[in-house]
């Protein structure tokens, strides 16, 4: 049996043209012998009526001050993937296709209990294999699976987080044994930049997993790592395609089938605010207390940390934009006493100016003896720009076109992070689209197929 | 019954699944650079370029720059970058600790949690970095395996 999972996105299921189209790229697969097994998102990306944060809304609304249960906020947004796959295999059944919709936990799909971020423990698609036995086109809901531990009848349904859709149809494609796994989307495939800011960004006819996973964990949103990260442990062949145009997409290939070197392209991500603290007037035990104090503190909120940086001046880090009103709660204004040989009170200010917070707490301590202002820069809207480049990175002289380039297009660059497949700049958001169309060009992006 | 046996493993497990150690690394650490900090550190890499060194793991600094070499060609840096005048410090041997954890910039805290984690220990960090997959951090080889097995003690399977 030559099964085909077969995953649409949002926009390929916005409107009934967009659902048509679609429906015939499942029925041109079947009629070339393939099994065809669709999953698929929640219709519509953001604002549209059944799309995600649309139903997220609807919760929200009721009190702003409230927030969900993660549990019940699971299963209301798993309604917009319910609605999806009913209305899309009602569609294939109206043009002579038979097609039955599977919620994530009928098509066997189990979880851990991790709600809003669940990860698939097991697969057990009997009932998929079962359904295309009896001349059906299975329909399965993305994003979503069961945890099945507990005393709840059936479960609890879990939502798989951030690119949930793309990494079901990759588990199914792997616990079906899929001769393929194709990603339907609104462009052609994976492009060697964002589109929207290098119009002319060739598609990638090839790409090796490792570089996908890259891109994607840097910033492309045309497929998530997670799933790529299953393609590649279990060899399933993975395309990326355009439900819209005949072009015939990207191919996902393990680095062996695609070896040499090259750069593959320029990503952008991340809507980041970067804190830059100066442990200078601390001695250096308590310079060690001050940095495991914040560290402490970021954890204990479930801050996320990009660009961590370490150095004898102090630590730096980014932390994203929605973030960072805690992080500022936290920290600035915050005091921390320090013991040991030398006693000292340590008071942290973030900005070039004390808040009203700091100021009120310099005067409190003031008759408790000396305060030792821990000064924290503050830079707002960055973002991480990135080169993504298969055994290209570790040439002598990579860092130094990187940022010569930046440097003399006078775009600051904030600090820089690297691995075996990117080589990342924090920037100024205002300077992003500059940046990316920048390194493109000087990287001969336009030239890579 | 075909899809009767359930399939497994499709996903590495949440949180940290791994420590390592790598070996084999000096640290150069550029302070105090004079003038137009970014041009002159545009300079400093040229200059280890043209040396035929790769970099590591390069970390700017306010009036600075440091990164990891190859400890074989920290004399070719440092004969480099003293043809320039510019000041180097050269720590060798050092390592990098890799703490892997599958999409930990999607776990809320966890890369703090794994930097506070290591701090608290007492052993002296010199340089941290995360990747989407890895934290790194570089200190001294003497150290590194000892912070390793605690790291490996006290984070084992840690989400949050």
């Amino acid at each position: 049996m030559r099964v085909k999972v077969m995953k649409f996105g949002g926009t390929s299921l916005a409107s009934p043209e967009a659902r048509a189209q679609s429906a015939l790229r499942v029925i041109s697969a079947k009629e070339q012998g393939f099994k065809p097994v669709v999953v698929v998102s929640a219709i519509g990306r953001r604002g549209a009526p059944y799309a995600t944060d649309t139903l997220i809304g609807l919760l929200r609304e009721i009190d702003p001050a409230v927030p969900p249960d993660a549990r019940e906020l699971d299963l209301m947004i798993a309604c917009g993937e319910i609605f999806s796959s009913v209305i899309f295999s009602h569609l294939l059944k109206t043009m002579g296709h038979p097609a039955q919709a599977f919620r994530g936990g009928q098509a066997g799909i189990r979880t851990d209990g991790v709600f809003g971020n669940a990860r698939i423990e097991s697969i057990k698609p009997v009932s998929l294999f079962s359904s295309i036995d009896r001349g059906y086109i299975p329909v399965v809901c993305g994003f979503q699976g069961v945890f099945a531990q507990g005393d709840m009848p059936g479960g609890e349904l879990t939502t798989l987080g951030r690119g949930g859709s793309d990494t079901t149809a990759a588990a199914l494609g792997a616990a079906m044994q899929a001769y393929a796994v194709e990603i339907f989307t609104d462009v052609d495939g994976v492009k060697s930049a964002d589109p929207d800011y290098v119009a002319k960004a060739p598609t990638l006819r090839t790409v090796t997993y490792d570089e996908v996973a890259e891109i994607a964990h840097l910033g492309a949103k045309v497929l998530h790592p997670r799933a790529a990260e299953i393609a590649m442990k279990f060899g399933i062949p993975l395309w990326v395609k355009n439900t819209f145009s005949e072009d015939p997409g990207t191919e996902i290939v393990p680095r062996e089938q695609f070896p040499g070197r090259r750069v593959t392209g320029i990503t952008h991500t991340g809507r980041l605010v970067y804190l830059q603290f100066d442990f200078r007037a601390a001695t250096p035990p308590h310079k060690a207390r001050l940095e495991s104090a914040v560290y402490e503190m970021m954890a204990r909120y479930g801050i996320n940390l990009y660009m961590t940086n370490l150095g004898p001046a102090g630590i730096g880090f980014a932390v994203p934009r929605e973030q960072y009103p805690t992080v500022k709660d936290l920290l600035d204004g915050l005091v921390l006493p320090a013991n040991g040989d030398e006693k000292a009170i340590y008071l942290f200010q973030i900005g070039q100016h004390p808040s009203r917070e700091a100021e009120t707490q310099a005067k409190l301590l003031k008759p408790l003896g000396e305060v030792k202002t821990v000064p924290v820069e503050l830079t707002e809207s960055c973002t991480m720009v990135s080169l993504i480049g298969h055994e290209y990175l570790q040439q002598p002289g990579v860092f130094l076109e990187v940022l010569k380039i930046l440097q003399e297009a006078q775009i600051t660059v904030l600090q820089t992070s690297d691995s075996e497949f990117s080589l990342s700049c924090l920037v100024l958001e205002a300077d992003t689209e500059r940046a990316v169309r920048l390194l493109h060009e000087r990287f001969a992006l336009a030239e890579v197929r | 019954m075909r899809g009767g046996e359930p399939q497994t493993d499709f996903e590495k497990p949440r949180g940290v699944n791994r420590v390592e150690v790598r070996d084999g690394f000096a640290q150069a650490i550029v302070e105090d650079l004079e003038g137009n900090v970014p041009e002159r550190r545009i300079a400093v890499l040229k200059a280890i370029a043209d040396a035929g060194v790769s970099l590591d793991f390069l970390k700017l600094a306010p009036r600075g720059l440091s990164f990891l070499i190859p400890v074989g060609q920290a004399s070719d840096v440092a004969a480099a970058l003293e043809k320039l005048g510019v000041s180097c410090a050269i720590h060798s041997p050092r390592s990098i600790v890799m703490v892997h954890a599958v999409n930990m910039r999607d776990e809320e805290g966890l890369i703090a949690r794994i930097v506070s984690t290591a701090i608290g220990t007492g052993m002296t960090l010199e340089h941290l970095g995360d990747m989407h997959d890895r934290m790194l951090i570089v200190l001294e080889s003497d150290d590194a395996k000892k912070l390793a097995g605690h790291l490996n003690v006290h984070l084992a399977g840690v989400a949050r």
